[in-house]
């Protein structure tokens, strides 16, 4: 797995590098702006990329817009975005496109190494991961009981909060100690209660499910 | 002895005020003369032209004495700038109001002024008078009577009685002079009723819409510094930690490596938090003002430090905050990095601009792109809409401007 970083903030890009290397894993380049990541990518040819949203020059949203071009540029390009705090308006601009391939961390779940690891791992291979502060944050803040959302049982609630972090049914059966039987019933009556079209495929039920819950509060 | 004091006292002020409505009055004489001649030439088309001048000139006379009335008493608020078209200047409520005061005070006033200017002067000549008496020709008379002969000491003794007349004279009527001399600017120059709440409510409206602003600003600023400084060194240290504890089987000797460094992280993000701290307000600027605060962080350089402040009124809080914490990383900067000697600090006001220039003999070669101190000063700068310009040959020496608006 070829890597490249873009993050600003030297020390953390040196540490991220450095426990990267650490675990083995092939840092090929470490960048500092957006402008010198798409070069890094064009050279580099990585699989992945771990990028920062506050970049400079102005430190708002620039790893985001670095992020799609980069994807622009290299189709299938996997990309996963670290973030100070939750900025659901970066992650719903970041996954307009599409979920597969695309991750949205907070920075600090990188210490929770091997939890890292695997979502650099899943995302790696084409899947999504979204921080669960996104999607409690989404959740929260679709509290309006006629929504179709106040239809669904606690336990459905839950679900939908660990589809939408984009983990796949086997995923969800383990952290919710339930059989994958289950976890499948439970997915078909969210689909159904949201009338959402069924899908199997991790990455296109969390676009789906992102879709619901940032359009439904508009 | 409270009272003569408190009257000597009052009339000492009357004089002042006296003065000052003098020299409006004389400025209102030279407007009035500008409008007459503008008018009269406006009878043959010409002046119809120079009219909007001309009552800008009496608006800005007008404006000086708001200004001095506002010091002593109940301020005045100014009106702004008087309409461009000549038919709504001639409209404006204010304008009117302002010929009638141009022509009362430049009367009045002038005259008030030179009686209240000349009352204690002919006291101070009179008092003197039979000191020096003798200086003066018998028939030349006394100071102002020149058909009164002085012949002797006794005559130069009545005319010092005279002047402490005179004296009494000024002390007496001095206040009410000046109040008379103020009456035409009292009566005309405030809002007329009506216009007064819509004027002050949009006073109000914009000085708060500044505050709030300046406030906005100050909060992004310490956000920004928190996000970017502080929680990334924290997330750096919990990065080194999560490949430390990874490490520790595998190779404790890389392990015991990366906990160093995580420590380094940890004290890096303590370093910036008490930055971020400090420079919300530091508490010395409270107590000794943006003068005094530069002093106590030019002597405890490393570096000798020589400092110039020419700043006599006190700007905003956070801008005042801003320009102790450019001085403060400047210099660390200069202790650090430069190898200078000696380094200078100069901060100026001009206008609504406050000016500093740090200056080393260092070996120069600073990079905003090495070393965060450089790139933290041009945001917080930048978020006040300041500028900051750096130059630093290799071989020095390094300077350092800052510009940051500080409002009027």
């Amino acid at each position: 797995m070829r890597i490249v970083i873009a993050e600003d903030d030297p020390l953390l890009r040196e540490g991220l590098a450095l426990l990267l290397r650490a675990e083995e894993l092939d840092v090929v380049a470490t960048a500092g702006t957006p402008g010198e990541f798409l070069v890094a990518v064009d050279e580099h040819a990585p699989d992945v990329a771990i990028v920062d949203v506050r970049m400079p020059p102005t430190h708002t949203d620039e790893g985001i817009v670095a992020a799609v071009e980069a994807r622009r540029r290299r189709p299938g390009l996997a990309v996963l975005v670290l973030s100070a705090y939750v900025e659901q308006a970066f992650a719903t601009e970041l996954f307009s496109v599409g979920a597969a391939g695309l991750g949205y961390l907070l920075k600090e779940r990188v210490g929770r190494v091997e939890e890292f690891l695997a979502a650099l791992r899943r995302v790696a291979d084409g899947g999504s991961v979204i921080d669960p502060e996104v999607v409690a944050q989404l959740l929260a803040r679709n509290r309006r009981p006629d929504t179709a959302l106040a239809e669904l049982s606690p336990r459905e609630r839950e679900v939908l909060g660990l589809m939408a972090e984009g983990l796949g049914n086997t995923a969800i059966a383990e952290r919710l100690f339930v059989t994958d039987g289950a976890v499948h019933k439970h997915i078909r009556s969210i689909f159904a209660k949201l009338q959402l079209p069924p899908d199997d495929r991790a990455d296109r039920r969390v676009t789906a499910v992102l879709r619901y819950l940032d359009g439904d509060q508009r | 002895m409270a009272y003569v004091r408190g009257r000597v006292r009052a009339s000492v002020d009357a004089v002042e005020h006296l003065v000052g409505g003098l020299g409006t009055a004389l400025l209102a004489l030279g407007a009035l003369f500008w409008a007459v001649v503008v008018a009269m030439t406006c009878l043959v088309g010409v002046g119809l032209r120079l009219a909007p001048g001309a009552l800008r000139a009496v608006r800005s006379v007008a404006d000086r004495e708001r200004a001095r009335l506002s010091r002593r008493g109940t301020p005045i608020p100014t009106p702004g700038p008087v309409p461009e078209e000549l038919r709504d200047a001639l409209r404006d409520p204010f304008v009117r109001r302002e010929v009638g005061w141009v022509t009362l005070h430049s009367i009045t006033g002038l005259v008030s002024g030179l009686v209240g200017l000349a009352l204690p002067l002919y006291a101070l000549q009179d008092i003197t008078f039979p000191l020096w008496y003798r200086l003066v020709r018998p028939e030349d008379g006394a100071p102002g009577f020149f058909w009164w002969r002085i012949d002797g000491l006794s005559e130069a003794l009545v005319v010092g009685v005279l002047g402490v007349g005179w004296l009494l004279a000024a002390i007496g009527f001095g206040p009410a002079l000046a109040r008379f001399q103020s009456w035409p600017g009292r009566w005309l120059l405030p809002p007329p009723p009506g216009v007064d709440l819509s004027l002050r409510v949009a006073t109000l409206t914009a000085t708060r819409a500044a505050a709030l602003d300046a406030h906005a600003v100050e909060l992004r600023r310490i956000e920004r510094s928190l996000h970017d400084g502080t929680q990334n060194r924290l997330v750096a240290v919990n990065v080194l930690l999560g490949a430390a504890r990874r490490a520790v089987r595998r190779d404790p000797d890389r392990a015991d490596e990366i906990l160093g460094q995580a420590q380094d992280a940890a004290e890096q993000a303590l370093g910036e938090l008490r930055t971020v701290v400090r420079g919300i307000l530091p508490p010395v600027l409270d107590d000794r003002g943006l003068a005094g605060a530069l002093a106590g962080l030019a002597s405890s350089c490393a570096v000798p430090c020589r400092l110039a402040v020419a700043v006599t009124v006190r700007c905003a809080a956070s801008v005042e905050a801003t320009a102790y914490f450019v001085v403060a990383e400047a210099l660390t900067n200069v202790v650090r990095h430069s190898g200078a000697s000696r380094v200078d600090v100069a901060v100026r006001r001009e206008h609504d601009r406050l000016l500093i220039t740090v200056e080393d003999d260092g070996r120069g070669d600073a990079d905003e792109a090495r070393g965060s101190g450089l790139t933290g000063i041009r945001r917080r700068v930048e978020a006040y809409d300041g500028r900051m310009t750096l130059t630093s040959p290799s071989g020095g020496p390094t300077r350092m401007h800052v510009e940051l608006p500080c409002g009027s």
